[in-house]
Order: C-alpha cells, then sequence, then structure tokens
C-alpha cells in the first residue's frame, strides 16, 4: 500500500468527514433539545450553497461575506420554519412532526428547483483553484477552509452551548422540557434559537463544501442522509457522537472508495449504520436523555 | 359516577382501523362500477390512468399495513417495489422466464429482502426506523444503480415482455387493468380480513401502545416483522405488473420521488383504512396528470397537500365521509 | 387451572435488580400463593415499581430466580410472561388511545384467542365461533368493570377513573393466573377508592391471584391478604396487614418520609 496516496485519502476523508460533522451537529441538536426529526435539514444545506452562490453572481459579494449573508438568511429562514410548522405541532404525536418535516423538504426542494432551475451551478470561490502542500498531502485551499472553519464553527457552538446563558436553557430543556418551563425557561424563545443555530450550521456548510462540488436542488437529500447517518452512529441528540462518527464516516468512505469502488461509496455508509445499530442499537454515543 | 369527558382528540394515530364505510350494497356498487370504468372511460389515454390509478393503489394499500396498522413509517417501500420489478424483467428478459412464474418470484424475492432489512430495521422504532429504512432503499437504489452487469444501471432494462395467462396476454391497458383490479380487491379483502382476525387486531395493538400489547402475550417484534414482510410481498409483485405493463424500468423506481408518492397517497387518502389508500391513488394519479403542464409546480403541490393533511386532516381524505355521517361517532354511546 | 388453590403460584428467591452502580432491589425473597391479594408496599423509591417490571418481564434481572406456576421464568421477555398468564397495570395509565372501549378489551384477548388471519381469510366456523364469543366476553368483561354503557367511546375519551379502568378491564381480557397492579388507586377520590376494593374482591372471586403495589393504606388494608414491605430495595417486613402496619419498623420508614395514611 502507498503510504502518500493512504495518506491523501486520509486527508479527504477527515475533510468530507467535517462537513458531515457540521451538517450533523445541527441535526442532533434539534433532536436533542427539542425533540424533532427535522427531514427538511438538508434543504437548508442546499439553501446555504445557492444563497452563496446567488449574493456573489447576482449581489456581487465576496466569497466570504457572501456565506456568512447566506448563513444569516438561512437561520432565519428556519425560524420561520419553526413558527409554521413545527412549534405549532410540539404536542402531536412524532409521526405527524416527521411527515410534515418530509413535506416541508419536498416543498423546499421543489421550489427550489422551479426558482433555481434544475441544472448544476458552480459556487465561485478564490480558494477553489489555490492549491496546498502539507507534506505529502496536497489539498485546495476551499477543503482547507471546509476543515479550519468547521473546527472553528464547532469549537464555537460547544462554548456556546457549554457557557452562555442561553446554552444552559438549551440544555436544560433538552433534559425536562416541561420542568424547563416550570423554572422560567421561555420555551419558545430556545425553539427559535435552536432552529436558528442548526439551520444557519447546515446554511453554512452549505456554503463551504458548494465551491468543491457541483450544486443542484436535489442535494438537499443527499445532505440530509449524511446527516442521519452520522447522527444515528453517534446516538441521536449526542454532539459528541457526532463528532467521531461524522469524521469516521469521512474516512471510511474515502478509503473505501479509492481501494474498493467509487460507486459503491454511498452504500458503505449504510452498511455502516446497519452495523452499529446492530451492535448498539442507540447509538454509539448514546446514554440517557440530554445533550452532550 | 364520574362526568367529566375529555374531549375526543382529532386522532394523533392513525385513524379508526378497519371499517369499510358503507354496507355490503355499496360495497358491490363500487366494485360494479370500477369493472365498468374501462368501458366508460372510452380512450387508451384515461385507461392507461385506470392501471396507474390501481398499481397506485396495490402499492399503496401494502405500506399501509406498515404505516396504518402496524404505526411505523417505512422510507423504504420503493425500494421493494424495484426489487421485484427487477426481478420479474431480469428473469424473463435474461433467462427467458415466463412472466407468470415471474410474478410469484418476485413477490418472494422482494418479501425475502423485506425480511433480512425488517430483521435488522425492526429493533429501533420511530424515527430511527424510519431514517434506517431510508437507509436501506438508498443501498438498493444505489447498487442497483451500479450493478450494470445485472441491472444494465442507470440505462435500465427494456423490452420487458408483457405478462401472459394462457391465451390472454395483459399487453393493454384494458386487461391490464381487470388484472390489477382484481389483486387490488384481493388485497383489500385480505386486509379487512387482517384488522378482523387476532393478527390484525394484535398489529394494531402494538400501533396504539407497545409495552402493554407486549404485557398481554403479543410478541411485538414477530408481529412488525410479519406486517413488513407480507407487505414487501406485495410491493414486489405490484412492482413485477408494473415493469411488465410501462415495458422499461429504471433505478428510479426506487428513488425518493417514488417513496414520497407512496406515503402521499397513503396518508392523504387516510392510513390505517382500506378505502383510503385507494382513494389516495386516484387523488394522487389525477392530480400528476392534470398537472402535468405545471412541471415542477407539481411536486410543490404534492408537498402542501402531505403537511396540509397531516397538520389539518390525520385522518385522511376518508375521514371527511365518517365527520360527514355525524359526529355521533366521535362521541357516541354516551347515556 | 392446573394450580390449586392456596399452592404457591409465584416464589422470588434473591431477585436484585442494579442500575449503574445503584442496586434498585437487593436480594428479594416473596412467594405468593394461587388466590390471595398480596400488596406490596414502601416509600417511594423503594424499588416497588422495579420489582414489579422484573415479574412482568419488561426488566431482566442483575441476579436471582422468578419462578411462575412451577417454571423458571427468570428474564424472560414481557411477552412470554404474558402468554404464561401474568398480566399487569402500568403505573401511568396505559391503554389503546384511539380505538374504542370494545376494541380494547378485544385487542387485549391475544392470549385466549387462536383464530389468526388465515381463519378469517376463509371465515372458518371456528373463526365466527371465536369472535362471537371474543365480543360476548369482552361485553362481560366491560359491565364487570363498569364500562359496558362506553363500550363505543374512544379510550381516549374515557374520564380519568374510568381510563383506569379500562385498564383493569384490559389486562382482565387476557384471562391472566396473575394480575399486577401498579398503584390502581392512585389520583382517585375515596369513593372511587372504594369501588376499586370492590373489584380486586370481585377479581379475586373469580380466582385470579392479585399481586398489587399502592400507596392508599386504607385499600391496601382493606383487600390484602399478605404485606410485602420494601425499603431501599431491600425487603423490611411481610405479613398479614394488621401485623405489618403496626410494626415499629415499618412505621418507622413510613413516618421518616410520609404518613402511612396517605
Amino acid at each position: 500500500m502507498d503510504v502518500t496516496v493512504f495518506a491523501q485519502q486520509i486527508a479527504n476523508g477527515l475533510v468530507n468527514g467535517m462537513a458531515y460533522v457540521l451538517i450533523a451537529t445541527g441535526l442532533t441538536l434539534v433532536f436533542g433539545v427539542l425533540r424533532i426529526v427535522n427531514f427538511a435539514h438538508g434543504e437548508f444545506y442546499m439553501l446555504g450553497a445557492y444563497l452563496t452562490y446567488f449574493a456573489g453572481t447576482l449581489l456581487g459579494l465576496d466569497y466570504i461575506t457572501a456565506a456568512l449573508l447566506g448563513a444569516v438568511v438561512v437561520a432565519a429562514l428556519g425560524v420561520a420554519a419553526n413558527k409554521l410548522i413545527f412549534w405549532p405541532l410540539r404536542r402531536d404525536h412524532e409521526f405527524t412532526i416527521l411527515l410534515s418535516s418530509l413535506g416541508l423538504a419536498l416543498l423546499i426542494a421543489n421550489s427550489g428547483e422551479l426558482l433555481f432551475g434544475a441544472d448544476p451551478k458552480y459556487v465561485e470561490s478564490p480558494f477553489a483553484d489555490e492549491v496546498l502542500d502539507i507534506g505529502t498531502v496536497t489539498l485546495t485551499q476551499q477543503r482547507v477552509l471546509v476543515f479550519g472553519a468547521a473546527v472553528a464553527v464547532l469549537v464555537a457552538v460547544y462554548l456556546f452551548i457549554r457557557y452562555s446563558r442561553f446554552g444552559k436553557m438549551m440544555r436544560a430543556t433538552a433534559q425536562n422540557p416541561d420542568g424547563a418551563a416550570l423554572t422560567g425557561i421561555n420555551i419558545g424563545l430556545v425553539h427559535s434559537y435552536t432552529f436558528a443555530l442548526a439551520c444557519g450550521l447546515a446554511a453554512l456548510s452549505g456554503a463551504l463544501v458548494g465551491p468543491t462540488v457541483m450544486i443542484f436542488p436535489t442535494i438537499g437529500n443527499w445532505a440530509v442522509l449524511k446527516g442521519f447517518i452520522v447522527v444515528i452512529m453517534g446516538g441521536l441528540g449526542s454532539v459528541t457522537g457526532a463528532l467521531f462518527a461524522g469524521l469516521l464516516l469521512g474516512v471510511i468512505e474515502s478509503l473505501g472508495g479509492g481501494y474498493i469502488s467509487l460507486g459503491f461509496m454511498e452504500a458503505i455508509g449504510y452498511a455502516m449504520i446497519i452495523a452499529v445499530l446492530l451492535w448498539r442499537p442507540n447509538g454509539l454515543f448514546s446514554t440517557a436523555r440530554g445533550l452532550r | 359516577m364520574s362526568t367529566h369527558t375529555t374531549a375526543p382528540t382529532g386522532g394523533t394515530a392513525a385513524g379508526v382501523p378497519g371499517g369499510i364505510p358503507g354496507g355490503t350494497l355499496g360495497l358491490a356498487g363500487g366494485a360494479l362500477l370500477l369493472g365498468v370504468l374501462p368501458f366508460l372511460a372510452g380512450n387508451a389515454y384515461l385507461e392507461h390512468l385506470l392501471v396507474l390509478w390501481m398499481l397506485y393503489a396495490l402499492l399503496a394499500l401494502s405500506l399501509n399495513i406498515i404505516i396504518g396498522y402496524l404505526g411505523e413509517l417505512s422510507f423504504g417501500h420503493a425500494a421493494f417495489v424495484g426489487v421485484g420489478a427487477y426481478t420479474s424483467a431480469i428473469l424473463s428478459t435474461q433467462l427467458g422466464l415466463p412472466p407468470l412464474i415471474g410474478l410469484p418470484l418476485a413477490g418472494i424475492v422482494a418479501a425475502l429482502f423485506g425480511l433480512v432489512i425488517g430483521y435488522a430495521a425492526l429493533r429501533v422504532v420511530g424515527p430511527q426506523f424510519a431514517i434506517l429504512t431510508l437507509g436501506f432503499g438508498s443501498i438498493l437504489y444505489t447498487v442497483t444503480n451500479h450493478w450494470v452487469d445485472l441491472t444494465r444501471g442507470p440505462m435500465g432494462i427494456s423490452n420487458i415482455p408483457p405478462l401472459s395467462l394462457g391465451p390472454i396476454t395483459f399487453a393493454e391497458a384494458r386487461e391490464t387493468y381487470y388484472l390489477v383490479l382484481a389483486l387490488v380487491l384481493i388485497v383489500a379483502f385480505l386486509c379487512h380480513a387482517l384488522v378482523n382476525s387476532r393478527t390484525g387486531r394484535a398489529f394494531i395493538a402494538v400501533r396504539e401502545n407497545a409495552p402493554l400489547a407486549a404485557s398481554l402475550g403479543v410478541n411485538v417484534f414477530h408481529t412488525k416483522l410479519l406486517g413488513f414482510v407480507v407487505a414487501t410481498a406485495i410491493a414486489g409483485v405490484g412492482g413485477a405488473i408494473y415493469a411488465h405493463y410501462i415495458k422499461v424500468i429504471t433505478p428510479d423506481i426506487m428513488g425518493v420521488h417514488n417513496v414520497a408518492a407512496l406515503i402521499i397517497v397513503v396518508v392523504v387518502g387516510g392510513r390505517g383504512t382500506i378505502a383510503g389508500p385507494i382513494l389516495g391513488a386516484l387523488v394522487y394519479i389525477g392530480l400528476l396528470e392534470s398537472l402535468r403542464v405545471a412541471g415542477p409546480l407539481r411536486m410543490v403541490v404534492f408537498a402542501a397537500l402531505l403537511t396540509g393533511t397531516v397538520v389539518f386532516l390525520p385522518g385522511g381524505l376518508v375521514s371527511l365521509w365518517s365527520r360527514w355521517r355525524g359526529p355521533r361517532h366521535a362521541e357516541g354511546g354516551a347515556k | 387451572m392446573s394450580t390449586a388453590m392456596n399452592a404457591e403460584i409465584l416464589s422470588v428467591s434473591g431477585l436484585t435488580r442494579v442500575f449503574g452502580g445503584l442496586t434498585a432491589v437487593r436480594d428479594v425473597d416473596l412467594s405468593v400463593r394461587a388466590g390471595e391479594v398480596v400488596g406490596l408496599i414502601g416509600p417511594n423509591g423503594a424499588g416497588k415499581t422495579t420489582l414489579f417490571n422484573m415479574l412482568g418481564g419488561s426488566l431482566p434481572p442483575s441476579a436471582g430466580r422468578i419462578r411462575f406456576d412451577g417454571a423458571d421464568c427468570t428474564g424472560l421477555p414481557s411477552h412470554a410472561m404474558g402468554q404464561r398468564g401474568v398480566s399487569r397495570t402500568f403505573q401511568i395509565t396505559s391503554v389503546f388511545p384511539s380505538l374504542s372501549t370494545l376494541d380494547n378489551v378485544r385487542s387485549a384477548a391475544y392470549r385466549t384467542t387462536k383464530a389468526g388471519w388465515g381463519a378469517a381469510v376463509f371465515r372458518t366456523a371456528a373463526y365466527r365461533n371465536e369472535e362471537a364469543d371474543l365480543h360476548r366476553r369482552a361485553m362481560e368483561n366491560l359491565a364487570f368493570c363498569d364500562l359496558d354503557h362506553r363500550a363505543d367511546v374512544l379510550a381516549d375519551a374515557l374520564s380519568y377513573g374510568e381510563q383506569r379502568r379500562l385498564e383493569i378491564a384490559i389486562a382482565l381480557a387476557a384471562q391472566p393466573r396473575l394480575l399486577l397492579l401498579d398503584e390502581p388507586a392512585a389520583g382517585m377520590n375515596p369513593e372511587e377508592g372504594q369501588r376499586l376494593v370492590e373489584m380486586i374482591r370481585r377479581i379475586r372471586a373469580r380466582g385470579v391471584t392479585v399481586l398489587l403495589v399502592e400507596h392508599h393504606m386504607r385499600v391496601v388494608a382493606a383487600v390484602c391478604d399478605r404485606l410485602f414491605v420494601l425499603d431501599h430495595g431491600v425487603k423490611i417486613a411481610e405479613g398479614p396487614p394488621s401485623q405489618v402496619l403496626n410494626d415499629p419498623e415499618v412505621i418507622r420508614v413510613y413516618l421518616g418520609r410520609e404518613t402511612v395514611d396517605a
């Protein structure tokens, strides 16, 4: 086995994995805090990528500003989706919530196809074509940015949940929503903030990954599937679990794609999730209810 | 005696199971109407739509066993339709097997896939089960797409011969319609018998309250597995008929669009009922065709329809019927 | 009935359950004879529900043995205990919410029916007889629990007291040998509690052995032949109610936390 190729595969896998972690963190936050499985999560990823594209082409903004603007707008859209659908249904059966989030996903994806057109687009980034050599490993600056920005954002999210007043409210709600409401925590506000954070993270990952691939209106599907694999492997509601599972998935996919077959790479993730679930039905990092 | 009465909820779980609205007379009338429909249709295009309606009704009735009776949401049902379609298509085009043998084999192969996948996925419930079935469905889709030697990959399989039964060949829409109609009526009767039997009451008990069902002696896992396998077998047969009727299949039959379509049919029509999936299929095919000019807007309409139904009419379109018949059914027999 | 009256129907020895580092139930022995009504009491957190969950099969014991009707049932899953004739109610009201009261009881008769899907498809004589019999038994059962006039109402729409009676009707529909009642009087007013006492007496008169967890000492004293007292997962007393409720140790355990006549 060639060490150079192997190191390159690992590096590629870690970059992909970090993007998965970013997608999955929002998904697992929404589940951990609000007990909502949001099938529309991937659509916010798609919107993030497209808004970055349009902010660049139509408004002439530079890539970084466009990405940040995209994330903020999508966070606001996430709050709107929460107000219109998830908040009114919060006392309903999980079935209802699951189905309406599926409806929302179809709605956004197909509206996207109507508005943006079905043909693929390229998000312009000044880092996309510049190459960086790290030892024997070669990565584009954009892929280094994906990794670096994701790490920075995840650290910020961690500190926010751990130490901010609002993060404490989120954790209290995750442990016991009724109890949290009794102690005077505004559950409606927790809902809104959690959705803003989760959808903003999804949009940011879309904006970061966008320049490394083609984007089209159905990528939300791909994103939510990757997110779910990571979240289920890591344990629903576990942020730490999502981190390890995401990196693991990225690396294994990369190695599998490099050494076995690129075509079946997509199936590897599902094979992993099934193996994990047969071994530990609640995921690798699951314990009791709450945010970890 | 307590006089306090909780207001009946809109039914957060599925609607009242089993009951076919109307008496035997209504049923006979409905069957008769379905029987003469092709003659009323008058042209090949409408007859083609009738076939699609019945095919979707058949597939939706099978998915309804999982969603409506077992109370689990499967996002992988289209994959089993695809397994059945590919099984029969490959057997008839590559091995030259008569489609009449391919049809039951399609059901058996789909059921075997259902057995293995159900055995793994039914260990978890709720959202996790839904996501897991989505994952299994995606594996089957990916493999179908990439195993070019067997499935011809994204090109799909074409020139699939029509079904034939002795002297009758189901090449035209009208014959196929009667074949699928017969299957729909058989499956509808099987579902009716199911919910009126000990087995079906166990299904519904598991849907309503699994720990309580278990304490009464119901093996929850085996019950769910039975329902899942039966549903996948029917889906496989439906897929095979589809393949022989349309004559071309591609991996798209297993795609997310088809998954969503089947769920929409069951939920919009009315989960946990027999008339619901049949009615839902009519609405789906009707809208699909009448909105053909609207292009991608169609799926937006369907998505809105799904979300709207879930939120405002949890029992689906058939629950309008019982609402119209009078509210006494909701409150019922209180003295 | 294969077990004669007064023969031992349930015997538990050395039963222990550990959660993480916490021992919820420690080395408990108890035995119940056929036809008895036995109470299991103790302060909150004493391990009563944990013990119940082990007897009902929803929680595997960490150590110890459970024998029911002469056979070793240790670690059997919930449905296997149900099939052997152990029915239970739950601490939090547990019914089939979107079914009618009648369908709740019909669905609950799984153990005592045989005709499955195939029989229903071909409408065999056995199936038709069984369905008619099932309906008759279900109505009798509802009458027994004073719910026959509510047969067509959705379980969700019943009052709290009615739902608690429906739970018992559901458990009885399985024609159990042993009935486990988990705080059946919780949330009931004194009048409803009195009705419950009469109902348990009638259940016993039908030959069903009853083991109940209960906080209402009036109910316990009125209906139980014998009591077991748990504290911190350990059995601290057993015997007839008159003796146990006057036991200084039991009084100390209760007075430390709550009054006996709660």
